[in-house]
């Protein structure tokens, strides 16, 4: 280890000699991811944001706030692990493609007027 | 009202100095997320001491914030000796963190029922950070005593029988105690301690904690009459390094 | 902050020289990239894509973790409340945009604790101006104006890419670093417009910071076949030069604006061509520092090291046998 002196004077309150010559992380050394949903405000859904990496439920809470909610306005939260979401796989997304066919489901579907306008046309007074 | 300039500047000089030190972690705590949410706390508590300097200057024509902060000799300073402490290791950050919040909590608590008005309205102002600040340190401390590792319940309880003779010092009695209860200003301190010793016991054991027990002359006190660790005056010339080379000037 | 245009190149994997990708699948993954659509983790992605947005991303994190350093450097020193507090809520938020690219990388299968150890080892690089000293207040104000418009610059083109959880975490750094630029254009000012001496302090750190400014982008791309496909899958949003030649644009004038000079005196706009001209900026200097020979690669690791090793005990008395890897979503 060269010897360092820091311009940082926190830096300098440390003392790197003491650091061993490899560090090396375990693996899950920063635990476990969870998913995190941010509502801006109430009435609304909802919308997944991002991970964070936690320990345990309450502690993913408090770090999704401020992680994700010290700038934007924010009245609830949620998290969840990752393993517990399922998804489904985007070689399937053609199972969504015949939805915007079915026309029958959609209000736009139904073309009310221009049969009214027919049946008022065709009793008009002469 | 001398009484509550006291009060207020013990009170500015405590969060500054607490929120100075906790931001020597930002950039390099024990992990990312804990990282961003320490560094936040460290702001709401050096943005708590501007507001309530702030008060002095509005409400007793003291100097602005910055000069209160950047301008005093660490014997004008009446911060209390625990928050002037170095940060040791994280368990010491943390057992500060969680001794120094919860005391906040009770007092700005105490606060929103003040005569006073400046001091009611920040009261009310910081209630949701401070609820944070202390929900942070309880999953911490339960976190790293109950579901912690031997590791971490020794650093945790040595850190709390190394702090609590200087957490004590926060509630050392001033010079207008009676003041402030008379005038429906503040409990007074005595008050706030018992109200938060009491807290902390049950807490502390719930997390399998000893809190031991601290005799009169043990804790530590003289902050708030200008008695000092030299590692405040260490503090104050770091912080004032730039900004006094030249006080005219804007930065 | 800041991810350096330059994606450092390692030598290929040995398992790469055998991998074939599929020609079917490849020829949809590169139709739905023309057609403008994102890629999302669970895609089939060639894997030379996955390769070099791992690699993107990861030098990206740590530019963000190692940059936290220099300016961290005069967080305890700030003077005064306002720029003690923006420097703390800005070293937060490089910490906080590691943190978001991190996890776009983990979605790509790679763990925060592989990428991390790669930073710790020397073998995944970070932005080659980071390893260069912030020596007084003037240097923040430089890092915090000039460093982050530059990465301004290339975040905003890398948002453009094809991979959706890189955009949408560069979504949210570039509104965070418009909040940085204009901090440190605040405090760049600040000085410029000060005393004689503040106005030194300025110029010199400029003067120190120019060459690693320049430098920031990269090279010259080559022309290569390699570059062309990172291009052509857009992992590469914009060359080296384009991107410098853009920052030039923007704040060249901002700086001379203020009566700061350029240390440079052959920097001008070639008008015919549209083309900024500067002197050599030793591009060896470039390589011998990101190859760890610069004046504070040792210790920013050295740092980092500590940072890792010194709260390992907190980590690890959270670590419980049950707990299970799983490759995030976002």
């Amino acid at each position: 280890m060269p010897n360092i002196e820091s311009l940082d004077p926190r830096i300098r309150r440390i003392d790197l000699e003491k650091n061993p010559e490899h560090v090396v992380l375990n693996i899950m050394e920063n635990w476990e991811t969870y998913e995190v949903f941010h509502q801006r405000k109430r009435g609304e859904h909802h919308v997944h944001v991002g991970i964070v990496h936690a320990a345990n439920p309450e502690m993913a809470l408090v770090f999704a706030k401020e992680q994700y909610g010290r700038r934007l306005k924010c009245a609830n939260m949620w998290v969840t692990q990752s393993s517990n979401i399922y998804s489904f796989h985007y070689d399937d997304e053609d199972m969504f493609e015949t939805t915007p066919e079915k026309t029958y489901r959609e209000a736009g579907g139904f073309k009310v007027r221009d049969k009214i306008n027919k049946f008022k046309k065709e009793n008009a007074p002469k | 009202m001398e009484s509550v300039k006291d009060l207020i500047l013990r009170m500015a000089d405590d969060a500054l100095i607490i929120g100075h030190r906790n931001s020597e972690w930002t950039g390099i705590g024990p992990m990312l997320e804990e990282d961003i949410s320490f560094s936040s706390m460290a702001q709401d508590k050096i943005g708590h001491a501007q507001a309530l300097y702030n008060i002095l200057h509005e409400q007793f024509n003291m100097e602005v914030p910055d000069f209160i902060a950047f301008r005093r000799n660490a014997s004008d300073f009446k911060s209390c000796q625990f928050v002037e402490l170095p940060i040791g290791d994280y368990a010491f950050t943390l057992v500060r963190h969680y001794l120094f919040d919860h005391a906040e909590s009770f007092r700005y608590n105490y606060l929103s029922n003040s005569t006073f008005l400046p001091l009611k309205s920040l009261a009310t102002k910081f209630k949701g950070e401070i609820k944070y600040h202390t929900l942070h340190a309880d999953i911490w401390m339960k976190s790293l005593t109950l579901n912690g590792n031997e590791e971490s319940k020794l650093r945790i309880q040595s850190a709390v029988d190394e702090l609590l003779p200087y957490a004590m010092g926060m509630f050392e009695l001033g010079n207008y105690e009676s003041d402030l209860i008379d005038n429906g200003i503040f409990v007074g301190e005595l008050a706030l301690q018992n109200k938060w010793h009491s807290f902390i016991t049950e807490s502390l054991n719930s997390f399998n904690i000893k809190v031991p027990v601290i005799k009169e002359g043990e804790i530590k006190l003289g902050g708030r009459r200008g008695y000092h660790l030299t590692e405040l005056e260490n503090l104050i010339n770091e912080m004032t390094e730039v900004i006094r080379t030249d006080y005219t000037t804007e930065w | 902050m800041y991810g350096g245009g330059y994606i450092f190149s390692e030598p290929s994997d040995k398992d790469q020289k055998d991998h074939i990708d599929d020609p079917v699948k490849l020829q949809e993954f590169e139709a739905r990239i023309d057609a403008g659509e994102k890629i999302e983790p669970h895609d089939w992605m060639p894997f030379e894509y996955r390769k070099q947005l791992i690699r993107l991303i990861e030098q990206h994190a740590h530019s963000e973790v190692i940059g936290a350093l220099p300016e961290g450097t005069w967080i305890t020193r700030a003077p005064g409340f306002k720029r003690k507090l923006v420097l703390i809520a800005k070293v937060q938020d490089e910490m906080g945009h590691a943190q978001l690219l991190y996890s776009a990388a983990e979605t790509l299968g790679k763990s925060r604790e592989a990428m991390i150890n790669d930073l710790l080892s020397g073998k995944s690089k970070y932005s080659n101006v980071f390893n260069y000293p912030a020596k007084t207040w003037a240097d923040v104000t430089v890092i915090g104006f000039l460093i982050d418009a530059a990465a301004i610059v290339n975040q905003v083109a890398n948002a453009k890419g094809s991979y959706g959880p890189y955009c949408r975490a560069l979504e949210r750094i570039c509104y965070e670093e418009s909040f940085h630029l204009k901090q440190g254009h605040d405090a760049f000012i600040a000085l410029a417009v000060g005393t004689k001496a503040q106005k030194d302090m300025l110029q010199d750190a400029l003067n120190r910071w120019w060459r690693p400014i320049i430098h920031f982008f990269g090279p010259s791309d080559k022309a290569s076949v390699h570059g062309e496909k990172l291009m052509r899958w857009k992992v590469k949003m914009a060359s080296n030069d384009d991107m410098r030649n853009q920052f030039l644009d923007m704040y060249v004038p901002k700086i001379l604006e203020l009566g700061i000079t350029i240390p440079d005196p052959n920097l001008k706009k070639n008008e015919s061509t549209g083309r900024w001209e500067f002197s050599d900026p030793d591009w060896n200097e470039f390589k011998r520092v990101i190859n760890g020979d610069g004046p504070c690669n040792a210790e920013r690791l050295a740092v980092r090291k500590f940072a890792e090793e010194s709260n390992r005990w907190v980590r690890n008395a959270l670590l419980k046998q049950t707990m299970k890897q799983t490759i995030p979503y976002a």
